[in-house]
């Protein structure tokens, strides 16, 4: 295949058998109980040097409690699959953790931009779907897949994409390297203790981040029975074989939401913003990160339950949240 | 009694933008903020069953009109929609040629429509200033049949060349130019809409071209602002002004608050 254009990008390069090899050894078959905390989850399954992504962000079904313990474990040099993100990307950066992100997109922040204009955070440049298309290349086992956009633009240029000449139809087409993460952070409505999760709602890459990730770590609103699940297992969005923890953490997208279950702290995210763009995020870690231990302690010390009765209360409409 | 009206730049550049949006067609649009707020306008006033999608899989919504500021982060932005999807079906769906129109706004436009969302100043490695990049704009813009480009009218939004190309438009305006980058056949920058003017693009040599001016200015001080001068039509049409009932509703229902609307110069016409 004749290669026409390639981007100068830093990626990773794509190892489909490697995966594979990874999958045979490490990866449980057996229906076992993977419910742990998010510290053990964090310790066990998140290294210094990882390749991290996530489904959504933190402002909506993210898996915000789970930013905060790689923060408050200090993981270090963390490459981050940054799309449609939120203040998540601020976070991490702000604890210290990430030495490089994928660019798709990141809502303007203080934080994200000073760390790359000083050189602190290394990009290379993508878009939304070029980060979560990857990931369903990573997803399919394939090496790379084609794709109809990045092409021609800078984006290209700054990416890890090559434009080809298709071998079928002698028509210019891009290619983009299949992305297989390290490790996958997921928040749910519900699993069952192996696993077995539902998702509901528009969700921006749930099966993809899922399958493609080396360790997965699923954070669940509630855990139900596995009875539950197979009463209806079309509702199953991610089967248990792909999930190496379950963390039991209700509100664990908060300050964000859960559509259907909680709406937005409004309070909680302008003083993240404004930390953000006021260069204090080292304040606000301190509160609402390193001083308490756990999510848990987070919203019995710093929310209390009446903010959270609030917070659910707020969300009214909860049609197609519930199975 | 005065028959005159008052509008900032920001609610005519809205109106005008929900202006082009056409019953009956499928668009995909930004998914937050002014293309979002245009669309949910033109649905309110003359487009009722206008399709539209956004990039986290939600497809064609009822939501309530004030969430178009922030929808990414509310779920009350996918209220009653038709489907939950995921951004890859968007893209596929895209990539099919269903969706007729994409709806974006920029930090920079060009005259051969491409946009800049990345950076200002240095270079890739070493920006002056980094901002969000290509985000889902880069897939509508290159695979929607048109493209809708909305910005403020500013000689820094509208470059010669924008210094990074985040989402591409005709590039460098040679023939075939997004074809031979593996982009769909066919498919490219439609309307640049600002609070000044409408543009289109030359069939030809594929660069902006003046189409229409707002009734209170020229096409000498709508040019004046630009930094490259665009190619004007033989013979310019004027942008129609807000009417009060899109400012009613755009006032009293999609952002109640102004924290949009409110922005940009008073225009009284």
């Amino acid at each position: 295949m004749e290669v026409l254009a390639s981007g100068s990008g830093v990626y990773r390069t794509p190892d489909p058998d490697g995966h594979r090899e990874w999958v045979r050894t490490h990866k449980a078959r057996e229906m076992k109980s993977k419910v742990m905390t998010e510290k053990e989850a964090v310790e066990k399954f998140v290294s210094d040097g990882d390749y991290l992504g996530y489904d959504l962000n933190m402002h909506k079904r993210g898996p915000t409690a789970l930013f905060r313990e790689i923060v408050r474990q200090k993981k270090k040099d963390l490459w981050v699959a940054v799309r449609f993100s939120g203040l998540d990307p601020a976070i991490l950066i702000a604890g210290g953790c990430v030495s490089r992100i994928d660019v798709g997109w990141f809502i303007q922040s203080g934080t994200c931009s000073k760390a790359i204009e000083e050189g602190k955070v290394k990009t290379t440049e993508w878009s939304n779907s070029a980060v979560v298309y990857r990931q369903l290349a990573g997803a399919m086992g394939l090496p790379f897949l084609p794709l109809r956009y990045l092409g021609g633009s800078d984006a290209f240029k700054h990416s890890g994409a090559k434009l080809v000449k298709d071998p079928f139809t002698g028509q210019e087409i891009c290619l983009v390297p299949a992305l297989n993460l390290d490790v996958a952070l997921v928040h749910v409505y519900q699993c069952d203790e192996y696993g077995n999760a539902r998702i509901f709602g528009a969700g921006l890459s749930p099966m993809e981040t899922s399958t493609c990730a080396k360790k997965l770590i699923i954070s669940t609103e509630e855990i139900i029975s596995n009875e539950a699940i197979r009463r209806q297992p079309g509702l199953t969005t991610i089967p248990y074989y792909l999930v190496d923890a379950v963390v039991h953490l209700p509100f664990g997208t908060y300050p964000g939401c859960m559509p259907g279950l909680y709406g937005t702290d409004a309070g909680h995210t302008a003083e993240l913003f404004i930390a953000d763009h006021g260069g204090t995020m080292d304040a606000y870690l301190e509160k609402w990160v390193y001083g308490v231990e756990s999510n848990a302690d987070m919203l019995e010390k710093l929310v209390g339950a009446n903010k959270l009765v609030e917070l659910m209360k707020m969300e009214t409409i909860k049609e197609g949240y519930q199975a | 009694m005065s028959n005159k009206i008052n509008f900032t730049e920001t609610e005519h550049l809205l109106c005008a933008t929900a202006n082009l949006i056409e019953e009956n067609k499928a668009y995909w649009v930004a998914i937050g903020g002014p293309p979002l707020m245009s669309l949910l306008l033109a649905r309110a006033v003359h487009a009722p069953n206008v399709f539209y999608v956004v990039e986290d899989g939600t497809v064609s919504p009822q939501p309530p009109a004030y969430v178009a500021f922030l929808s990414g982060a509310s779920g009350s932005a996918s209220y009653r929609a038709l489907a939950w999807k995921d951004m890859n079906t968007m893209g596929f769906h895209c990539a099919l040629g269903y969706y007729d129109y994409g709806i974006l706004d920029c930090l920079q436009v060009d005259m051969y429509g491409n946009i800049n969302s990345s950076f200002v100043g240095g270079d890739y490695e070493h920006p002056k200033r980094r901002f969000g990049g290509p985000g889902g704009a880069n897939e509508i813009a290159s695979m929607c049949w048109r493209t809708i480009i909305m910005t403020e009218h500013e000689k820094r939004k509208f470059p010669k060349r924008v210094e990074f190309i985040s989402s591409p438009g005709y590039l460098d305006g040679s023939p075939q130019a997004r074809e031979r980058a593996g982009l769909p056949r066919g498919t490219g920058p439609y309307r640049v809409v600002s609070d000044k003017a409408i543009f289109g693009f030359d069939e030809e040599t594929r660069r902006m071209k003046l189409l229409a001016v707002a009734p209170w200015t020229t096409a000498d001080e709508v040019m004046q602002d630009m930094d490259f001068e665009p190619l004007v039509a033989e013979s310019l049409e004027t942008v129609s002004p807000p009417t009060e009932e899109q400012l009613a509703i755009l006032r009293g229902q999609i952002d109640p608050e102004g924290r949009i609307v409110a922005q940009g110069k008073w225009i009284e016409f």
